[in-house]
């Protein structure tokens, strides 16, 4: 049973906690991704359920049983790497028949296993060759068929496709998901390319700062953010923030004076707010936002906007072409139920890291 | 223009800078490299060119001095020992040693870099105040005269020096290869020996081959602790050097010097060739 249960779980280095009470439930099957900026807890997390590092606080169970004090080679657990640590002195065939070596299993069988792995990635040409002689993409498939060919109850990914450059990285990504959806087997997948944890998970579990901001479906993060760090950490092009005093109910006061007429909406008793909205909720219009058109980035089926509003640089995106200008003013409009309200607080760095892929 | 003008300087500068480094590598080889020569030429020489002033470098060359001493059976035995001490210094050494830089660089124990600061610490201690201690430990014991005596006065020198050394070679490698193998199946023992063994196995064979020159040509301790049986080489060439009676022979000592240089020749050829490898390999990491 491929179920791993994460109850409370705390990581302390010495005097300093670096995750503070984390819990997680996954389901047998299950794609979950862990996700956050680097230094959120989201590896160290990962190596503590492969057993590479130890359990300050809580437990974590594999299947139904603790796992705590197991030693990584009785936890029937697979792990790729950033790196893919294959043993540069083994060739394909020996990395990938490696760990059934070591649980001495037949010959005959191993034989069997690996080539299969081998069929499913497409590695069957490489299997004499050493890894100093594949490249970077083989490299990454080879450690994802040492981790098949083990049939073990978990895969763990530690940003696999990191050192992948960008068309590769969108294309292993698919390779990923398909080969989940084959095997079925329960997978963790740490990365901090929010694109990679909404395209391959069926849940995802954004972490900040040693703890959980929100967890859920790619696309319910997307929509009903909990907090302004997921709603800037989720997205690409992120979504647009404004900061300001609500004056009155309705009215929000940017702070360079500029009013706003809001929708009645949540406001939660909250005098000072940040609101959100995303690039692909805005649209050109007659009347609206006043903005200045900074950039005009088009990329053929659809059009990145960026334009000045209220000393704010605001992003926009048009499906398909537009002849907007720019230096020429448009003005810009939404459906009041896109947009989010948060407590007014500075936005978070990530909002700035932007993905490639 | 302006380009032309700034390149032409550097040009000069740098064809300088090639000039003098080859003429200071000249004068350091040659400096380095004339008493060894010299030593060989010494050795092919008979009494009377030995002494021929000023020193010349025609004459007939002669296998006599080498003749005379390879055929001394004393001769032929402090080689042995010196072979049989160096070799058993340098894999026990290489043994522990390994394992103790690989718990340096790898296992977390409190206070690990303070240990291993100490023990870096501990060849700080001058030999000659070692070696009186020892040689009284090692005759209560009974151990005086014995080739294992060398073998573990050496090792107190070797140990250290293969930790530090193999402690940095295990932290240039990728930290994730032993996980990887501790998650395929292996304990922290089995994947050190079939993962991080193989990999370092230039780096292992450079380190013996080092560590084995230093046992070769060690003195002091294989004065102090043996006296006839388990005598090394550089012992007898001290006896040949300091012979107040005959006065030092010249073609002795040449020759059975390069009869000692010349296994450490070919280990110091063997290790640069193991080292250029090691760094070849190390490049297949990423």
């Amino acid at each position: 049973m491929g179920t791993v249960h994460i109850r409370d779980v705390r990581k302390s280095y010495g005097a300093v906690e670096v995750l503070h009470g984390v819990s997680i439930d996954i389901e047998d099957g299950e794609f979950v991704a862990l996700v956050g900026p680097s230094g959120c807890g989201k590896s160290t997390l990962l190596r503590m359920i492969a057993g590479l590092e130890d359990i300050t606080g809580g437990e974590i169970l594999i299947g139904d049983r603790v796992v705590n004090g197991v030693a990584p080679k009785d936890r029937d657990i697979a792990m790729v790497f950033q790196n893919y640590a294959l043993y540069p002195h083994k060739n394909v065939r020996e990395n990938m028949g490696f760990a059934l070596r070591q649980r001495r299993v037949a010959k005959s069988e191993i034989a069997e296993r690996v080539d299969n792995a081998a069929r499913i990635l497409g590695l069957e040409p490489l299997l004499d060759r050493k890894p100093r002689q594949l490249s970077g993409g083989q490299r990454q498939r080879v450690a994802m068929g040492r981790a098949i060919v083990r049939d073990p109850n978990v895969f763990l990914f530690d940003e696999p496709l990191s050192n992948l450059d960008a068309k590769l990285r969108v294309q292993m990504r698919s390779e990923i998901k398909e080969l989940h959806q084959r095997l079925k087997t329960t997978t963790i997948y740490v990365t901090h390319d929010q694109i990679e944890a909404m395209t391959l998970a069926d849940r995802v579990v954004v972490m900040n700062g040693g703890v959980i901001e929100q967890e859920g479906p790619p696309l319910e993060l997307y929509d009903n953010p909990a907090s302004l760090f997921v709603a800037a950490f989720i997205g690409s092009p992120p979504m647009n923030f404004l900061e300001g005093d609500l004056v009155q109910p309705t009215v929000l006061q940017l702070q360079d004076g500029t009013r706003l007429n809001l929708p009645v909406g949540d406001r939660k008793g909250r005098p000072r707010v940040t609101i959100g909205i995303r690039p692909e909720h805005l649209t050109v219009a007659q009347s609206g936002w006043p903005a200045t058109v900074s950039v005009v980035e088009p990329t053929g089926s659809e059009t990145q906007i960026t334009a000045r509003f209220a000393g704010h640089l605001i992003r926009v995106i048009m499906r398909g072409r537009t002849s907007v200008r720019p230096d020429e003013t448009i003005h810009l409009t939404f459906d009041e139920r896109n947009l989010h309200f948060f407590d007014a607080a500075p936005v978070p760095e990530v909002a700035e890291m932007e993905d490639v892929a | 223009m302006t380009a032309a003008a700034t390149v032409a300087p550097q040009r000069v500068r740098s064809q300088l800078g090639h000039r003098i480094r080859i003429i200071a590598g000249v004068l350091v080889s040659v400096v380095f490299l004339f008493p060894v020569y010299w030593m060989v030429l010494t050795s092919f020489k008979n009494q009377v060119d030995i002494f021929t002033n000023p020193p010349t470098f025609l004459f007939t060359p002669t296998l006599e001095t080498y003749i005379e001493y390879m055929s001394r059976a004393d001769v032929m035995r402090r080689l042995a020992n010196t072979v049989i001490v160096a070799t058993g210094a340098g894999l026990l050494s290489i043994v522990v040693g390994s394992m103790a830089g690989y718990a340096l660089a790898r296992v977390r124990i409190r206070g690990a870099a303070t240990f291993g600061l100490l023990i870096l610490l501990s060849r700080g201690v001058p030999p000659i105040a070692l070696a009186v201690p020892m040689f009284l430990v090692a005759r209560k014991l009974g151990l005086t005269d014995k080739h294992i005596t060398l073998i573990l006065a050496y090792s107190t020198f070797l140990i250290p020096y293969v930790m530090w050394l193999m402690r940095s070679f295990f932290l240039s490698l990728p930290r994730e290869l032993e996980e990887s193998a501790m998650i395929d199946g292996c304990s922290r023992y089995g994947a050190f020996f079939k993962i991080i063994v193989p990999i370092s196995l230039p780096g292992l064979l450079s380190t013996l081959i080092f560590s084995m020159i230093l046992a070769w040509e060690e003195l002091l301790f294989a004065l102090v602790l043996t006296n006839r049986h388990a005598t090394t080489i550089p012992v007898a060439i001290a006896g040949i050097a300091g012979d107040t009676v005959n006065g030092a022979n010249w073609g002795a000592l040449t020759a059975v010097g390069t009869i000692t240089v010349v296994p450490v020749v070919i280990f110091a050829l063997m290790v640069q060739k193991w080292l250029i490898k090691g760094l070849a390999e190390g490049a297949t990491k990423g």
